[in-house]
């Protein structure tokens, strides 16, 4: 009898193996529509490393899905790798039989967590064949329990195991049918396999490279005439991979801003729009919330067909402020902002149709290289009277502040004039670049016009290769990433720091002459900016500064890397698709809910929306000024 | 809509761009770049035309807004450039151009001179056009938000207001796609222009009464205590009140009727 088992077990576990293989080749004809990408097959060793650090990193934030996901996994992949030495094999030998025992007690216990968490799912959960997952995991983890028991006990269970046999066959066979035709048919555990090939052959192979963070856009080669992605097959094969590995858990949905704002975008569906265009299809299957606004509407999807227009709303695409709150917070690691650039790439340089104020934008930059058309000599004028000296070719400076667009902007000027009050007070010999100074064309580059992008870049780059200095600094978080960030690979290489890390340094080091005590200060918090805190990592040197100048900062439940965006990223305040809400007036309330009476911001662009929020609010304050409030001359 | 087989041409010119003063496409031009792609329905049928000094580069905003070829008919600054436009499109059926250009020598004068060379009836000001059978119909932009229409037969020359239609936006593919074609240069007569400067025109502005902004706030209105000019009104049925209103609106002519 239990021969007969353990042959039906080994016939079950080739059958499995076989319908697996089938299916990943059955898949990876979807993925080979895609173009070519630069990724080596060795990248496959790397996988256990990035899967036990850098996916379970994000996934640990969530300590109870962790757990569940580390007994499930583990235990599932211990019995699968004991099945196929034992059975696969055909070894037989009851110390591995033994050993799957245990491995398949620990799925089950780990199936049990996971069916409770779907007892009273989250909304941001997908429902449909979502919901099966738990049944499908507890019937093959009791059903390899069930083998291992039989093999172990020899004749014990007399007349009985001949039943149980076949009960233990038919888990493993019901239970296993979900991971072996998972893959083939588009399944939920199809994640499991595109998963760990998607951490091989990620896209952005330098996230996983030590400390710098991998945010930076990647340039398009405009003179060979890429213009970004129109169809889901102009996508890399390793980008149509990674949306495969999405695992519907809609942590992105959570963090979205536009999501929550109720415009016409839910990253997580997104996604899996993204997919049902790769395999052609209406996406019948996806249970999750919709775009907001959208329910009900059926798209077709097509490889080889548009994608926006068909599969997507323009309005969709437009509504993302490129806040990377969804991708800092997917465990799968998958890039949701590459993907609605390129998407918008596509529509910008080949039709121009950027809505709202972002076309008249897009003309300005190319007009007069300022986002709003104003007249470079103006950019300093608010400087006029500070005794800022404009660095002349041959001259030298240790600090070259650049003022960015906010400069343009009357409350903004405030906040640099304060700026420069402190940098003079703490001695630092500064110089601006007068009117020499054009954008640096991050507006450009997150509405896709990649060309406008680059043409900025190549005359700012040109501009600073005319003059000498140490150190650039600048308080714009936007500015600050693209010459940190994005410059670096089109040959402009720069000491750039932000205002925040600057102060930091001064107060740090006594640098700053600062009054004794005042008066007691205002509760304040601190809204952090993404292009700072998520694109950066910079969410240390703003609280630094509080402590140099004896501000206690209450936190809001959103801040440092989670923090949520003010609604001016990525152009979608140019754009400015409708919602139920604006994003600014939910940040506020979360800055209500602190109970402060102050806000402190760290970039020009976060300043405005929060000051255009209407009614009584929390007075919105500078760092900068904070710091030159607290000067004692 | 557009009548198969009609040939249209579209003049144009680089504006300055009054804050940075670089070249860019002047919105009357664009307008007219719009309407021409709209009547010709192919790029074949239509002709984009400029006439000047300008380098290539000043001219790729048409480009971008849609025209695949930009014929330059290179010319002295000076140059007195309708005859030779003339000359460019005397087969075009439709001629359209910005009411005038932003720089170069499309002066608001020159759709005028192009009607006479090439004989043609000109219908200015041009918000729409439309073809029916063998005769144009536009719809004319006047001040204060009046139109009127116009009709004549083909040939036409037509020129078109900036706000008649948007261009189509600007697209770097398409801007790359494009061709600027230089024809043989020709030497054309100076344009006889006699420069003279222009005298500064002051039209203060009147102000309709000399009271201050809070005594004109505490004229228009009402409150209970009688401090103010305007009207409280608590008798009466609705009819009543809204007669109030309506006796008010017409006062102001704010109604007509
Ligand atoms: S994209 Fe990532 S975060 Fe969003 S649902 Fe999929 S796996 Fe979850
Ligand atoms: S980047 Fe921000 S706005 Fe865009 S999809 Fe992600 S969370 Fe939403």
């Amino acid at each position: 009898m239990t021969f007969t088992l353990a042959y039906a077990l080994t016939g079950l576990f080739w059958l499995g193996a076989a319908l697996l293989s089938l299916g990943l080749v059955r898949r990876a004809a979807l993925w080979r529509q895609g173009r070519a990408a630069p990724v080596a097959l060795g990248r496959l060793i790397t996988i256990p490393k990035r899967y036990f650090v850098d996916l379970h990193h994000v996934v640990a934030r969530d300590p109870f899905i962790a757990k569940a996901h580390v007994a499930v996994a583990g235990g599932a992949v211990a019995v699968l790798a004991l099945a196929a030495l034992n059975y696969g094999l055909m070894l037989y030998l009851p110390a591995l039989d033994a050993l799957m025992l245990l491995a398949a007690l620990l799925m089950l216990a780990g199936a049990m967590l996971v069916r409770a968490r779907r007892k009273a799912p989250p909304a941001r959960l997908s429902k449909g064949a979502w919901n099966r997952l738990p049944k499908s995991l507890l019937l093959f983890s009791i059903g390899g329990a069930l083998a291992a028991l039989l093999a172990l006990s020899g004749d014990a269970f007399g007349t009985a195991a001949q039943g149980l046999a076949l009960l233990a066959l038919a888990g493993l066979a019901l239970g296993g049918a979900e991971l072996a035709l998972g893959i083939g048919l588009g399944g939920p555990m199809k994640h499991a396999v595109a998963g760990l090939l998607h951490l091989a052959f990620h896209p952005r192979q330098d996230r996983f490279s030590g400390d710098k963070r991998s945010t930076d856009l990647k340039p398009l080669d405009l003179a060979a005439k890429d213009y970004g992605v129109e169809k889901p097959s102009d996508f890399a094969w390793n980008r149509l991979l990674s949306f495969d590995a999405c695992v519907q858990c809609g942590k992105c949905e959570a963090a979205c801003p536009a999501y929550a704002a109720g415009q016409p975008l839910n990253p997580k569906k997104l996604i899996q729009d993204m997919v049902t265009g790769m395999a052609a299809g209406s996406g019948p299957a996806y249970a999750g919330n919709p775009h907001p606004g959208q329910a009900g509407k059926v798209r077709q999807g097509d490889p080889h067909q548009p994608i926006v227009g068909g599969l997507l709303d323009p309005e969709t695409l437009w509504s993302c402020t490129t806040c990377r709150a969804c991708v800092e917070e997917c465990p799968m690691l998958i890039e949701h902002v590459d993907t609605v650039v390129s998407l918008r790439r596509h529509v910008t340089l080949t039709r121009g149709e950027v809505p709202g104020k972002g076309r008249e934008a897009l003309a300005n930059l190319r007009d007069t290289d300022t986002v709003g058309g104003y007249p470079l000599a103006a950019r300093y004028h608010w400087a006029i009277d500070l005794n800022v000296p404009v660095l002349l070719p041959g001259e030298h400076t240790d600090w070259l502040l650049m003022a960015g667009e906010g400069a343009f902007d009357m409350r903004y000027q405030r906040a640099l004039r304060a700026l420069v009050k402190v940098l003079k007070a703490a001695g630092l010999k500064v110089a601006v670049l007068g009117e020499v100074e054009p954008d640096c064309g991050d507006l450009a580059r997150r509405l896709g016009d990649e060309a406008t992008f680059q043409q900025l870049a190549g005359k700012m780059m040109d501009t600073l290769g005319r003059y000498r200095f140490n150190r650039i600094v600048t308080p714009d978080p936007h500015l600050f990433h693209c010459l940190k960030n994005e410059y670096p690979v089109l040959g402009g290489r720069y000491d750039v720091e932000h205002h925040s890390q600057v102060l930091a340094d001064l107060l740090e080091r006594g640098a700053v002459p600062l009054k004794a005590d005042a008066a007691p200060l205002p509760a304040t918090t601190y809204h952090d900016p993404c292009y700072l805190g998520r694109y950066n990592g910079e969410t240390d040197a703003p609280r630094r500064v509080f402590k140099g100048i004896g501000i206690k900062v209450v936190e809001m439940e959103r801040s440092g890397r989670k923090g949520r965006c003010c609604g001016w990223g990525g152009g979608a305040s140019f754009t400015d698709i409708p919602g139920e809400r604006r994003i600014p007036d939910m940040r506020m309330d979360d800055i209500r809910a602190t109970g402060a009476e102050q806000v402190a911001v760290a970039c020009p662009n976060c300043t405005a929306m929060l000051e255009g929020v209407v009614g009584p609010r929390p007075e919105v304050v500078e760092l900068a000024e904070l710091v030159a409030a607290r000067l004692a001359v | 809509m557009s009548t198969p087989m009609l040939k249209v041409a579209v003049l144009v010119a680089p504006a300055i761009h009054p804050v940075s003063g670089r070249p860019c496409t002047h919105p009357a031009d664009s307008a007219a770049l719009a309407l021409g792609l709209k009547l010709a329905g192919s790029s074949e049928r239509l002709t984009v035309l400029y006439a000047g000094a300008a380098a290539d580069e000043a001219l790729a905003g048409y480009l971008a807004q849609g025209a695949s070829c930009v014929t330059v008919l290179p010319t002295a600054e000076d140059a007195d450039i309708a005859p030779l436009l003339a000359a460019q499109i005397a087969d075009a059926e439709l001629v359209l151009c910005g009411t005038r250009a932003g720089g170069g020598q499309g002066s608001a004068l020159l759709p005028y001179q192009l009607a006479e060379e090439l004989e043609a009836p000109l219908l200015p000001d041009a918000l729409s056009v439309a073809i029916k059978g063998g005769s144009v119909e536009i719809e004319q932009f006047l001040p204060k938000g009046q139109r009127r229409s116009l009709a004549a037969a083909l040939p036409v020359v037509v020129t078109v207001h900036e706000r008649a239609t948007p261009a189509l936006p600007y697209s770097h593919a398409r801007k790359e796609a494009g061709k600027v074609r230089r024809l043989m240069p020709v030497a054309a007569k100076a344009a006889e222009w006699r420069y003279e400067p222009g005298g500064r025109r002051a039209r203060p502005l009147v102000a309709a009464s000399r009271a201050s902004g809070h005594e004109r706030m505490l004229g228009a209105i009402a409150a209970d205590d009688g401090k103010t000019t305007g009207l409280v009104v608590k008798q009466g049925d609705p009819v009543e009140k809204a007669q109030v209103l309506l006796d008010y609106l017409r006062d102001h002519q704010l109604v007509d009727f």
